[in-house]
């Protein structure tokens, strides 16, 4: 074999093992994004449309942060455009339906949001829907049992929904926590659902102010509807500040008496020590002038 | 029998004239001395360290601590290490001076004026260090205006100066019976000087009312000593030990850090005894005994201190807490293995193993010995302070991952330089100024000898 020949050999070599190389492959194959959304209405205000975005890596679905995602309302166009989010490293991402598309919200009982992904570096284009009815829910109270009446649009008029989970719960700090043992209500053919309050000793604000919310979660037809209502059927919660109390962590005023008796007692102790031993220098200097 | 009694006499003159001519040499042996060419090279290399500490110093005043690597994570740095160390350092001044001599132990007496110009060096800079790590040395001001007296940051900063006027009175005090003989030379020790000691001590004249009072003021600083210095260094571990955070949270700390302080107070009076006995040419004065004995006290305190160690280290290393286990792994084999290791073979591991042999408490082995103590025990309160902040209980969220590393800058490592030069500094202008070995002392424990 020539010398050229053997040069070109090692180079085409050398070409086909890049080829197979992985490494070099890996910017042509891009990841798959998976989009969720959902519907949410709190106190029957303003809707809002959250979005997920997800991808599978190392076999395991992680969130995917900064990905830009753009919103319509029923179609992909100009006019029924609801706005642009970009996902928090949770994944995340949240928009009010804007006043732009109140139009096209009010000609319809249910609408379709659709979620478009146009694809970047690393992901291909996603896109998602998700049907939703227009549906209210409202919140009442008889006697020390909470009712909650779940009603959804059909043609011009509100009907009652027969069979729709409801959750009854008070709302606290952490989370939502049940009025009694039972975890959710149908509502009947009346569109109710009623549970026994059951939570006598829940701590409430100063008045004994607690609120009450009723809400359905990931319904297929209606997606996340909830609603509060505030009642003073909790304890009364008397806050009592420690902070004018002598205690270790308390201003400089406030240092507790034992604390401020040993501290001090030993400094007037030592440095009246170092007083002493001061004069005791000038008396030894008396002494040394008096010898002359 | 007249014979008898003329002899007798003869033999008492000759006594007290050998015994005066022997005050006189001690005396002269005993004077300081110039700075010879080496002692002048030591000087301008310590004081370049020092004027590069200030100029480091200059640009944090004028910069703010940005110029430090110091952020959220680590907010005590290389600059709490090194006050630790100052602090632990300055102990020994209540070891050789005050237990010593409460123990009616005279053999440490050529050392006493060691460990005191040590000790007030050392607690001149753990007082300096601690402005410098407040950044704005103005807040200073606010400690007595604003501080809590439940803070232990008051606690200590009440201590360091109650610590630092027991020092200076205890080194003080011994001086004065040395400022009469001082005196004495004027054309040795040179105008300035001659000022100097007639100010701080001419009114000394020897006598016995004064010896009295001189000696009881000694005694009483003696005693306070001890417990100010116990506290003094308890007081500091509790600035860790107060604060939930891994490794600090502690009820060993006091006595752990005591220990650890009585060690490296030795090595550096170790170190400084033989450096001195060389320079000085104090052999008659510094003898192998007295490396023999401290030696045997070193050894006794690293082997105390290997043991808190043991106890710090081994019991959480066999609990491995998952809040913990970043930090121990961090420290065994991690990141700050190497220096944990080094802090723990060579400051005390190896010290025990050569001073457990008699060879290895002659003066060079001890000197050796005495270094390799006192840098270990430098990086062992780097260990103390920097890896648990690295290591909270509670890590902040989305910090950069500049926080998650620390490494002094050039800036802190030129002050904390500046700053170790700066003691250094002070005990050699002290040994130029004042006898490193107490003169009077000396001349009455030989007359008590000849006795």
């Amino acid at each position: 074999m020539k010398p050229l020949n053997k040069t070109l050999t090692g180079l085409l070599s050398a070409l086909l093992l890049f080829a197979g190389y992985n490494g070099f492959s890996q910017g042509a194959e891009k990841a798959t994004l998976s989009i969720a959304i959902s519907y949410f209405n709190t106190n029957n205000r303003i809707p809002y449309v959250a979005v997920n975005a997800k991808s599978k890596l190392t076999g395991r679905f992680q969130p995917v942060g900064g990905v830009a995602i753009k919103l319509y309302l029923d179609k992909d166009s100009a006019g029924t455009f609801i706005g642009r989010v970009v996902t928090s490293e949770k994944g995340e991402a949240h928009t009010f339906i804007p006043p732009s598309v109140q139009k096209e919200w009010a000609t319809s009982k249910s609408h379709t949001f659709l979620a478009t992904f146009d694809g970047d570096k690393v992901y291909d284009p996603a896109k998602a829907d998700l049907t939703v009815g227009k549906a209210k829910i409202s919140i009442d109270t008889v006697g020390r049992s909470v009712v909650a009446t779940l009603v959804e649009l059909k043609d011009t008029t509100w009907t009652p929904v027969k069979g729709a989970d409801v959750i009854l719960a008070v709302r606290r700090l952490g989370g939502d926590l049940n009025i009694n043992e039972t975890p959710t209500f149908a509502t009947d053919s009346t569109g109710k659902a009623s549970g026994d309050f059951k939570r006598d000793t829940m701590p409430g604000d100063a008045k004994g102010n607690i609120t009450l919310v009723a809400k359905i979660v990931d319904n297929e037809q209606f997606g996340n509807l909830s609603i509060e209502k505030t009642v003073p059927w909790g304890a009364k919660f008397k806050y009592t500040s420690t902070f004018n109390e002598r205690t270790l962590f308390a201003t400089r005023d406030k240092a507790p008496i034992w604390l401020q008796l040993i501290a001090y007692s030993i400094m007037i102790a030592v440095w009246g020590i170092l007083i002493y031993l001061v004069f005791n220098v000038i008396k030894i200097k008396k002494l040394g002038e008096s010898t002359k | 029998m007249e014979n008898l009694l003329v002899n007798e006499k003869i033999a008492d003159q000759e006594a007290t004239d050998a015994m005066a001519i022997a005050d006189e040499q001690i005396i002269a042996d005993l004077l300081p001395q110039k700075f010879g060419k080496w002692g002048k090279i030591w000087t301008g290399f310590l004081l370049a360290i020092c004027l590069l500490g200030m100029y480091a110093y200059y640009r944090q005043l004028r910069y703010g601590l940005i110029v430090t690597n110091m952020k959220d994570y680590v907010s005590w740095g290389i600059y709490i290490s090194n006050f630790v160390f100052f602090v632990a350092i300055s102990l020994v001044g209540s070891l050789i001076t005050a237990v010593f001599r409460l123990a009616n132990v005279h053999w440490s007496t050529p050392l006493t004026r060691i460990a005191e110009m040590i000790a007030v060096a050392a607690i001149i800079f753990a007082s300096l260090i601690i402005i410098v790590d407040m950044g704005s040395p103005e807040r200073f001001y606010n400690l007595f205006t604003h501080g809590r007296i439940q803070s232990p940051i008051i606690w200590d900063v009440i201590v360091i100066t109650t610590y630092f006027f027991i020092s200076i009175l205890l080194l003080f005090y011994p001086l004065l019976p040395d400022i009469k003989i001082l005196l004495r030379f004027k054309e040795r020790s040179g105008n300035a000087l001659h000022k100097f000691y007639n100010y701080i001590g001419s009114f000394w004249k020897g006598t016995p009312e004064q010896f009295k009072l001189s000696d009881k003021a000694i005694n009483i600083l003696c005693i306070t000593i001890i417990p100010v210095a116990f506290t003094i260094h308890t007081v500091t571990s509790w600035l860790f030990a107060t604060t939930y955070r891994p490794g600090w949270d502690s009820t060993n700390f006091g006595a752990y850090f005591i220990a650890g302080a009585f060690l490296v107070g030795s090595g550096s009076v170790v170190v400084a005894m033989y450096v001195f006995r060389k320079a000085y040419h104090l052999e008659k004065y510094i003898t192998e005994n007295h490396f023999e004995k401290l030696g045997r006290i070193v050894v006794l305190l690293a082997l105390l201190y290997l043991y808190f160690n043991v106890n710090e280290f081994l019991t959480p290393a066999f609990k491995m807490k998952e809040s913990e286990s970043a930090y121990l792994n961090g420290l065994f084999s991690g990141n700050f293995s190497p220096v944990f290791w080094f802090a723990i073979i060579i400051g005390m591991i190896l010290p025990i193993l050569i001073l457990v042999f008699k060879k290895g408490r002659k003066p060079l082995p001890m000197f050796i010995v005495g270094i390799m103590v006192v840098v270990g025990a430098w990086f062992k309160r780097y260990l103390i302070v920097t890896p648990t902040l690295l290591h909270p209980f509670l890590p902040m969220h989305d910090v950069p991952a500049s926080y998650r590393h620390y490494f002094p800058s050039w800036e802190e490592w030129a002050i904390t330089c500046g700053s170790l030069a700066g003691a250094l500094l002070i005990i050699t202008i002290l040994a130029r100024i004042f006898p490193i070995i107490p003169i009077q002392e000396t001349i009455t424990e030989q007359h008590e000898t000849v006795k």
